[in-house]
């Protein structure tokens, strides 16, 4: 079955790259074809929920995945099943990349990091139905603006980590649905509206060394919020639905992606291996994106490498792979194009495994393998500074994401980029003013 | 608030801390408005070693203008000194006219629509 989806892509594959509009005059890779590129994952990613769950379980699982409160930890192969998970992913990602191909974005890194966000956390608290409230408050601000939604339209995709907020206001708290609905609607879309001014100007407080600048916004953001809920008696807690025991099935379908993420960049240029060490030479502070300074066949190569690497990282350390660390992988195969790379995720890596042999906690802890996976968040400081401060940005980072999570209750799915951006704002200024060397 | 003279400010910051990062020693900027759009121009001399850093200039400033990506990410600019932004200002400029003379100098000059 496997074989026969492989020989038919290849097929459609071969066919459409005939057509000459997929490629420049220069014969390297068009906008369409790179959006082709991402949309076949997309597809991908439905097709292998498809083929892991009967329709019926996937149409029910889906309904599950919908109607359950989305705040972290909540592992949708735990509530739908691997099938529907996947298959809400899928759906996501190739809804999101409609909505970037029809407002004509190029597909920069900054787009495709944007696109495997998506991919990745509709695994574990992006569903089809909670996503659009704060698209939608971000297409108000637009309107109220007067500007094209295309300008705001990495606000609205990445501002989607708020979603938990919206049904755990419609479905997790003690109102009648009559009133809990739309305020759960109304405080989505409230957020979306507020959210590109504040992810604007926060950026300042970390100077772009971490990655995952929406996360840090949106932490801030469910932190006033979740104080004032709870200073009305509403309690939120954490929780943690996570799954095991898929490491065999899930693994080797990660590890084929990947695998044909290199070929296929190798195939569009013999000398993309080349081009891809060059790659390292990068900080990886925002913004450095690949596709623009070493081209789209390299990026692709940097990104299936790094999507093998935090795999066997999980795999190799005894993790699970599930919903919440795929989606950790997929956003460090989404950044393989917009600031990461081995060289400066590595160091991150060994900063958190050194916190699991001395800190209270092990390395297979679910909340310590999110921490990993997602400290490379703060990739540029090892990039920026070096292999030294690398690991104490990972060594902090590890142990304030672990932490920070109380203040917003779980409803700010890039918890990371939260903890990151306040590590960032410490180790920052400290290592530059004891910096030597300037201009 | 749309902040159009604010990027404008943080465009020449960078550019400035560019031309620091070069070696530059005698950096001049002049800045015209005129009624649909901006007109910067900065000169600046540069160390030759560091010659290979300014042909990348030329790669990083020709990148297309790209409004979302400045919408998000336009507060970075000018406001490092480890690290430039270059990409990003490409990506806040419509155009812009690019002059390296073999005596070490550099004119650049950019357009930025209102």
């Amino acid at each position: 079955m496997i074989t026969y989806i492989y020989i038919e892509r290849r097929i459609i594959i071969d066919n459409v790259l005939a057509n000459k509009k997929l490629f420049k005059a220069d014969g390297t890779a068009s906008e369409n074809l790179k959006y082709l590129v991402f949309l076949i994952y997309g597809l991908i990613l439905i097709i292998f929920g498809l083929i892991a769950d009967s329709p019926n379980r996937i149409i029910y699982g889906l309904y599950k995945i919908i109607i359950e409160p989305d705040l972290l930890i909540t592992d949708y192969i735990g509530v739908g099943g691997i099938g529907a998970a996947f298959v809400n992913s899928g759906l996501l990602t190739v809804i999101s990349i409609f909505i970037m191909y029809h407002n004509k974005i190029r597909l920069t890194g900054a787009t495709i990091s944007a696109i495997w966000l998506i991919s990745g956390f509709s695994l574990f608290g992006k569903n089809i139905f909670n996503v659009w409230f704060v698209i939608i408050g971000v297409l108000l601000h637009a309107k109220y603006q007067r500007e094209p939604f295309a300008k705001y339209i990495y606000f609205a995709f990445l501002g989607t980590s708020l979603s938990p907020m919206v049904t755990q206001i419609m479905l997790g708290i003690n109102l009648p649905r009559i009133i809990s609905v739309p305020l759960g609607a109304a405080v989505g879309i409230f957020m979306g509206f507020i959210l590109p001014p504040l992810a604007s100007y926060l950026m300042r407080v970390h100077q772009g060394f971490n990655l995952y600048n929406t996360g840090f916004t949106a932490g801030i953001i469910g932190t006033v919020f979740v104080s004032l809920l709870r200073s009305y008696g509403v309690a939120i807690e954490s929780r943690l639905i996570w799954t095991s025991g898929n490491n065999l099935v899930l693994g080797s379908f990660l590890i084929i992606m990947f695998l044909s993420m290199i070929m296929y960049g190798i195939r569009l240029d013999r000398n993309s291996i080349s081009t891809w060490k060059n790659i390292f030479k990068y900080h990886g502070k925002l913004v450095t994106d690949f596709t623009i300074l070493q081209g789209f066949p390299a990026t692709l190569i940097n990104m299936g490498i790094n999507g093998l690497f935090a795999t066997f990282y999980i795999i190799l350390i005894g993790g699970d792979l599930n919903g919440p660390t795929i989606g950790g992988i997929f956003t460090i195969v989404g950044f393989g194009s917009f600031g990461k790379h081995l060289k400066n995720i590595i160091p991150i890596l060994i900063g958190v495994f050194i916190g699991g042999m001395t800190k209270t906690w092990s390395l297979t802890n679910p909340s310590v393998q999110l921490a990993a996976l997602f400290g490379t968040t703060l990739a540029p400081i090892a990039g920026e500074f070096g292999w030294k401060y690398g690991i104490i940005a990972g060594f902090l980072q590890s142990s304030v994401a672990l932490y920070v999570g109380y203040l917003h209750g779980g409803l700010n799915l890039y918890n990371s980029g939260f903890a990151g951006g306040i590590v960032a704002a410490v180790i920052i200024p400290i290592v530059e003013a004891f910096r030597k060397d300037e201009f | 608030m749309k902040h159009n003279k604010l990027k404008i400010s943080k465009i020449i910051d960078e550019l400035i801390n560019f031309c620091f990062s070069v070696g530059g020693t005698e950096i001049g900027v002049n800045i015209k408005e005129k009624p649909d759009f901006f007109e910067i121009h900065l000169s600046s001399d540069y160390k030759c070693e560091n010659k290979e850093k300014v042909g990348e200039l030329c790669k990083l400033l020709k990148c297309e203008k790209t409004e979302e990506m400045e919408e998000y990410y336009w507060h970075l600019t000018g406001d490092s000194d480890v690290d430039t932004e270059l990409t990003l200002v490409g990506m806040m400029t419509d155009s812009c006219n690019i002059d390296i003379t073999p005596n070490n100098h550099i004119d650049i000059t950019l357009f930025r629509n209102k």
